[in-house]
């Protein structure tokens, strides 16, 4: 549950970019960065004895999310100027070269990574992580749908529409095109933070190119038109391997299919992929087109 | 009479090609002026240059005194220099009324946060930003599409709401390229007409490329002629039509 919460808030750090049509993979960038913030500051710098507070953990996120927005508008700069499939290179680069400066880098515990972060709660599957993941997706949430109904977000849509088009009406496609590859990239620090404590451990392995593309099917798969499809599909994805490994479990099914359903996330993901852009193009959760009123002839 | 645009001795090449040949030209506050050529005489290009598409090869460009040359296009349109495009250029998957609000977007006064939370100052400039885009959906007949997407509307519908859009950012100048392409004879003679009222109504200046020779002499008060990217007359319309050197360009005697 905390999984699905987790992966949905994700999937709309993925979503704001694509509102100004800026294909970014570097979610699981920010993330990783965002996790290694709140592993770090746990670990190394506060001690606290007993529970872990959770005002902290707060702290940890929106400092991880204002640490990731700077970084992002440093970055964003630049590779933003890029377009297409190109920035989208540009940004699995970032997500490569974030894990293999965490790999090498100390502070960051190289391959073994930062284990034993504290935990604020004390049962053992934290479901009570829920009391933080839930609001923070359903805040993300609404915000994203409040943007969508407002000036900025018209001139990310702008932009996306004709990018051309948009400049010559006043909208400065450099500033709004950063502006949305920064909110993503706070939210995916905020979403890493809570992550590195509700997982207990943090390494390299959190922030890879896998991720990029899970979480980009998250997107594709769910619907990239309308912020419910990114939700909708994080939440069907993240839960859907848990299914798989039930059905694998039945015992009936032949050998190479019970691997394939328990181990073969990404073959799934991929083939998935693939269908859906085939015969939903649009996404599971298309957006209402507009009801046509009568056309009266004049 | 006061100089809104001065366009001073502005030249942009392609590669080998001159497209704009050291033109000069100024546009005075609140006059139609017609632009007008053979195809490929720089029209277009010029427009471009005038509203930061294209930076010039060399050149100046001043608006209202100031030098804008070299502005990105978003500046030099918040200054108040709108468009449309030859080949209409709308937002294809976003409805009538949207295409209209986005190009109200730069008068927000409004902080994002302010909007998100829609705070009561943020949601009474949300409503007067509607009823603005309202006024100018029916001022230019498009009441009934409002809902429509651009890409569905028939194609005078789409140039219209091009126009709807560009007076959307409450434009001091008007740049029209080529607004009556594509328009049956019964709009061309309304389009003349319309484009006096918005005039009066906006306090405007418009610049017009068109092709549409009665339009052009019917309409504008001054008419400049370009010819392979040269200046090669300037003056009143009646003027310029018995100019040798146009005659000689028009029908290459």
């Amino acid at each position: 549950m905390v999984a699905m919460v987790l992966a949905a808030t994700l999937a709309l750090s993925l979503y704001l970019p694509l509102m100004s049509g800026q294909l970014s993979l570097a979610t699981p960038g920010f993330y990783a960065i965002g996790g290694y913030v709140a592993a770090i500051l746990s670990t190394k710098v506060i001690h606290v004895t007993g529970p872990y507070p959770i005002p902290l953990i707060l702290g940890e996120m929106i400092l991880a999310g204002a640490g990731c927005g700077v970084l992002a508008v440093l970055i964003g700069v630049p590779a933003l100027r890029l377009r297409g499939v190109y920035l989208a290179l540009a940004t699995i680069a970032f997500v490569e070269i974030v894990r293999v400066l965490s790999l090498t880098v100390e502070f960051t515990g190289g391959a073994i990574g930062i284990f034993n972060i504290p935990q604020p709660f004390v049962t053992a599957n934290g479901i009570e992580y829920l009391l933080i993941a839930l609001p923070m997706l359903i805040c993300a949430a609404l915000f994203v749908y409040r943007l969508e109904r407002i000036g900025v977000g018209r001139a990310l849509v702008a932009i996306r529409e004709d990018e051309l088009a948009a400049d010559a009406v006043g909208i400065n496609p450099t500033r709004y095109k950063v502006l949305s590859f920064a909110m993503g990239a706070m939210l995916a620090g905020a979403v890493g933070a809570l992550s590195a404590h509700f997982l207990n451990t943090w390494n390299a392995r959190q922030g890879t190119f896998d991720a990029s593309i899970a979480v980009l099917a998250f997107v594709l798969i769910g619907g990239s038109r309308s912020f419910v499809g990114p939700i909708v599909g994080a939440m069907v994805l993240t839960a859907l391997p848990e299914g798989l490994r039930a059905v694998a479990g039945i015992g009936e099914l032949p050998v190479w299919l019970a691997t394939l359903l328990r181990d073969g996330r990404v073959i799934i993901y991929g083939l998935l992929i693939v269908i859906c852009t085939l015969n939903f193009p649009q996404g599971l959760i298309a957006p209402r087109q507009p009801v046509r009123k009568a056309v009266k002839s004049s | 009479m006061t100089v809104l645009l001065d366009v001073h001795d502005m030249t942009r090449q392609f590669g080998g090609l001159v497209a704009v040949n050291h033109v000069s030209l100024h546009v005075n506050e609140g006059e139609i002026f017609g632009l007008i050529g053979p195809n490929g005489a720089g029209k277009t290009t010029l427009f471009n240059l005038m509203t930061g598409l294209t930076p010039p090869t060399s050149g100046k460009l001043s608006h209202r005194g100031q030098v804008i040359t070299g502005l990105a296009p978003h500046a030099i349109a918040r200054r108040g220099i709108a468009r449309t495009f030859q080949n209409v250029r709308l937002f294809g998957n976003q409805t009538a009324l949207q295409n209209v609000l986005i190009a109200q977007h730069i008068h927000g006064k409004s902080g994002m946060l302010a909007s998100v939370l829609g705070t009561k100052r943020a949601r009474s400039e949300a409503r007067e930003a509607h009823e603005r885009a309202m006024d100018l959906l029916k001022l230019t007949g498009l009441t009934y599409h409002q809902d429509s997407e651009a890409r569905n509307l028939a194609y005078g519908d789409q140039r219209r709401l091009e126009l709807a859009r560009a007076l959307a950012l409450r434009p001091n100048l008007l740049l029209l390229d080529e607004p009556a392409a594509g328009l049956n004879p019964a709009e061309k003679r309304s389009l003349s007409d319309f484009i006096r009222r918005i005039r009066q109504e906006f306090a405007l200046t418009i610049l017009l490329i068109e092709h549409h020779v009665p339009l052009v002499m019917g309409l504008c008060d001054r008419v400049a002629v370009l010819n392979f990217g040269e200046l090669i007359a300037l003056g009143n319309p009646a003027d310029v039509q018995h100019d040798p050197a146009v005659i000689e360009a028009y029908l290459g005697a």
